[in-house]
């Protein structure tokens, strides 16, 4: 089966071929740009956003001699959108990206995350730590000792995937996939930009995923993620010699300035967290080219231009 | 249908994989009724592991039927490790869809052909296991064994023998081969049939390219099904590095076959750590374009000197990197952490072991810093051990170092516990 094809009003916006791997059975697409040889950058989004989501970031990765990866998690975006609940779980996607890492050999990788891309794409690098170069991490969490009041609150968090009644808005009028970036957009993004977010999910039924990872936050012991993000929590020292950037947008209130403060605290050799004002939850969208240029800046610096 | 019922702490280290799922089953009441006579149940979850070593699970439930009208079926895999080669997970849900077949009365011969006619590949997909060219073992100073080959599960393994009399296995590490034993096996021929395989990944047996097929496990598994293959009993096992990790564990699953376990340089590491100077070369050896098989060994090694025909006998196997994947997965499967995948299993293998009472030798090279816990941890484990055999200058490679020394006193050692 191959990857289904883009549609033409989206290559303007998305110019980059589309490449895919089997990963635990399922098919992963992603965008691999730049020369072969270059350090892998990993460009990893969270709910409900795909590799689209880093449009920014891939020219200037390139031009500066990175490899520029950006998979899309199975459920999101180009990769298949399983119908079943089980395939989604945070252990499912940790062990995708795991696939990804070893199929394509990447070594001296970088993981760039936010929101669910923190803590997949962290959790993969945990179990291929020797091969791991580099963190950049933004507006996500790695703990379950810290609860975002966006998270708790029922208006509209906890209302919007609570059980039967998350299907009827998640899934039957599609809030958070179809509505989520654009609402929280902090520029204001265009008609067309937000479809390229929300057109991966236009077929009915095709997005689990953007309900599985509501319930999957862990706030309480044995909720679903909760030993996977405990886990991810206790190897955090495994990280003490990988160098760490924080960027953060302190206007997000999902994951507000504490929770870069508290990553902090878990990383204490963490450069950051670096703010960026003029960016809400997904400040990839809102000030892309900034981060951009704050992450390139990093990577030189502490592990050495590619050229 | 084999159900076992999986312990918790093992499950926990586990992620549950939808790889079936039937909501119909009231379509044919009588299915439904034959499987739940066959678990039990008409609501809940019976688990089996395959031939694979795989644990996969059937979930009934029943939605008001008033018998099981919902049937699915996950693999169970190491949670944060990616599934197993597809084709096994193919074959052994075929198995199960026989067994369903049989117990449902839904002709497993129908199954079966329709499986054929389909043209479901349940063997490794064309290319993905590489062989070492025979003529790169042409010539190798010392190790004249005409090589054997067994089939496991679709890969050729190979193991050279020599002597008469009960098995004596003797079992290498990363990233070596039976090479390494040498200068042992005339020694130990004497006191028995030496057999000594090469590990899939390795030597002259056949090299999988897929990450994925190299586990814990699945070398665990290979071995086991290469001793019922060669029917082997009564078996001394000489095992040295991950040989040991192999080795120690297969005489946990089946302590019949076993007589007496001679360790040297290794250990059965579960989830309390690692020493520093391991966590070095696993760091090292992940971030290699191309092991240098030959100078790793010359540099683990304390007294002996390889001639330049030796060191390269070590190289033989691995022609590119495309076929060191296994050779350079091999440290990271060394569990160190409490959740890695391994850990449940030797906990459960220390606990069989610490009961058995075999005769164990241990022979420890003194300048190896990987292993140096090890020693203690076997010793404390294996109380009826004999005192173990220090031997000075020697490094993890106590095989190149000692060995003929450590072979000469292995056999006394054999000839006084019969």
């Amino acid at each position: 089966m191959e990857l289904r094809a883009k549609p033409p009003w989206l290559e303007r916006l998305f110019p980059w071929k589309q490449h895919s791997r089997i990963v635990n059975g399922r098919r992963m697409a992603f965008i691999d740009e730049g020369e072969r040889a270059g350090r892998p950058v990993l460009l990893l989004s969270g709910n409900p956003t795909w590799g689209y989501l880093y449009r920014d970031f891939i020219e200037p990765l390139v031009s500066a001699g990175y490899r520029a990866i950006a998979p899309d998690w199975i459920g999101t975006g180009y990769s298949d959108h399983p119908r079943v609940d089980a395939a989604l779980t945070l252990a499912h996607h940790i062990a995708d990206l795991v696939s990804l890492l070893d199929q394509l050999d990447l070594r001296g990788f970088v993981i760039v995350g936010q929101d669910w891309g923190g803590p997949q794409g962290i959790g993969a690098a945990l179990r291929r730590i020797d091969r791991l170069g580099a963190v950049v991490l933004m507006n996500t969490w790695l703990f379950t000792d810290l609860i975002s009041k966006f998270h708790a609150s029922p208006k509209p968090w906890t209302t919007w995937h609570a059980p039967i009644i998350g299907q009827y808005f998640m899934k039957r009028h599609k809030v958070l996939s179809h509505n989520g970036p654009r609402a929280v957009s902090r520029r204001g993004i265009t008609e067309i930009e937000a479809r390229a977010y929300h057109h991966v999910y236009d077929e009915p039924d095709s997005d689990h995923v953007v309900l599985t990872w509501p319930r999957t936050i862990p706030m309480r012991e044995n909720d679903r993620g909760w030993l996977d993000m405990r886990a991810i929590q206790n190897r955090l020292p495994d990280l003490a010699n990988t160098p760490v950037l924080l960027l953060w947008a302190p206007e997000d209130n999902v994951f507000p300035l504490e929770f870069g403060r508290r990553l902090k605290e878990l990383l204490p050799h963490a450069e950051g967290p670096l703010t960026f004002d003029r960016a809400r939850h997904f400040l990839q969208d809102d000030r892309g080219p900034d981060l951009a240029a704050a992450i390139l800046e990093f990577l030189n610096r502490r592990l050495g231009a590619p050229r | 249908m084999n159900w076992i019922v999986p312990e918790p702490e093992e499950l926990s280290c586990l992620r549950g994989d939808p790889l079936l799922w039937e909501q119909e089953l009231d379509v044919r009441p009588g299915v439904a009724e034959a499987l739940e006579r066959a678990v039990g149940q008409r609501a809940g979850q019976v688990f089996w592991r395959s031939d694979h070593d795989h644990l996969y699970s059937l979930q009934l439930a029943d939605l008001g039927a008033g018998r099981p009208s919902m049937a699915r079926v996950f693999g169970w895999w190491d949670r944060w490790e990616p599934r197993p080669p597809e084709h096994q997970i193919d074959a052994d849900l075929m198995a199960f869809l026989l067994w369903v077949a049989e117990t449902a009365d839904l002709g497993p011969v129908y199954v079966s052909q329709v499986a054929q006619r389909a043209g479901i590949p349940f063997g490794w997909p064309a290319g993905s296991v590489l062989r070492t060219p025979e003529e790169r073992f042409a010539a190798l100073p010392g190790f004249s064994y005409e090589p054997k080959f067994v089939e496991i599960e679709g890969l050729r393994m190979a193991y050279v023998e020599a002597g008469a009399g009960d098995p004596i296995l003797m079992l290498h590490g990363e990233p070596a081969w039976g090479y390494l034993y040498r200068h042992m096996i005339p020694h130990l021929a004497a006191a028995g049939r030496a057999v000594v395989p090469d590990l899939i990944g390795f030597g002259r047996s056949d090299k999988p390219c897929a990450c994925n097929a190299y586990t814990y496990r699945s070398h665990a598994r290979w071995l086991r099904k290469l001793l019922v293959a060669l029917g082997l009993e009564r078996i001394t096992l000489v095992c040295q590095g991950w040989g040991g990790l192999l080795g120690l564990r297969l005489v946990g699953q089946m302590p019949e076959r076993f007589a007496r376990v001679v360790a040297m340089n290794t250990g059965l590491p579960h989830g309390d750590g690692c020493a520093e100077a391991f966590r070095r070369w696993r760091s090292f050896s992940q971030r290699q374009d191309f092991l240098d098989v030959a100078k790793l060994v010359r540099n683990s090694l304390g007294r002996a000197r390889l001639t330049d025909a030796e060191a390269s006998a070590y190289q033989a196997p691995f022609p590119s990197r495309e076929y060191q994947t296994g050779a350079i997965i091999f440290p990271r499967l060394v569990p160190t952490y409490k959740d890695d995948p391994g850990v449940y299993e030797n906990r459960k293998t220390i606990e069989r072991l610490r009961g058995l009472g075999l005769p164990v030798f241990l022979a420890w090279g003194e300048e190896d810093p990987i292993t140096r816990e090890g020693e203690a941890m076997l010793r404390a484990l294996f109380r009826n051990a004999s005192p173990t055999l220090w031997v000075p200058r020697a490094g993890h490679f106590v095989q190149e170092d000692a060995g003929e020394e450590i072979a000469v006193k292995i056999r006394d050692w054999m000839w006084s516990h019969p």
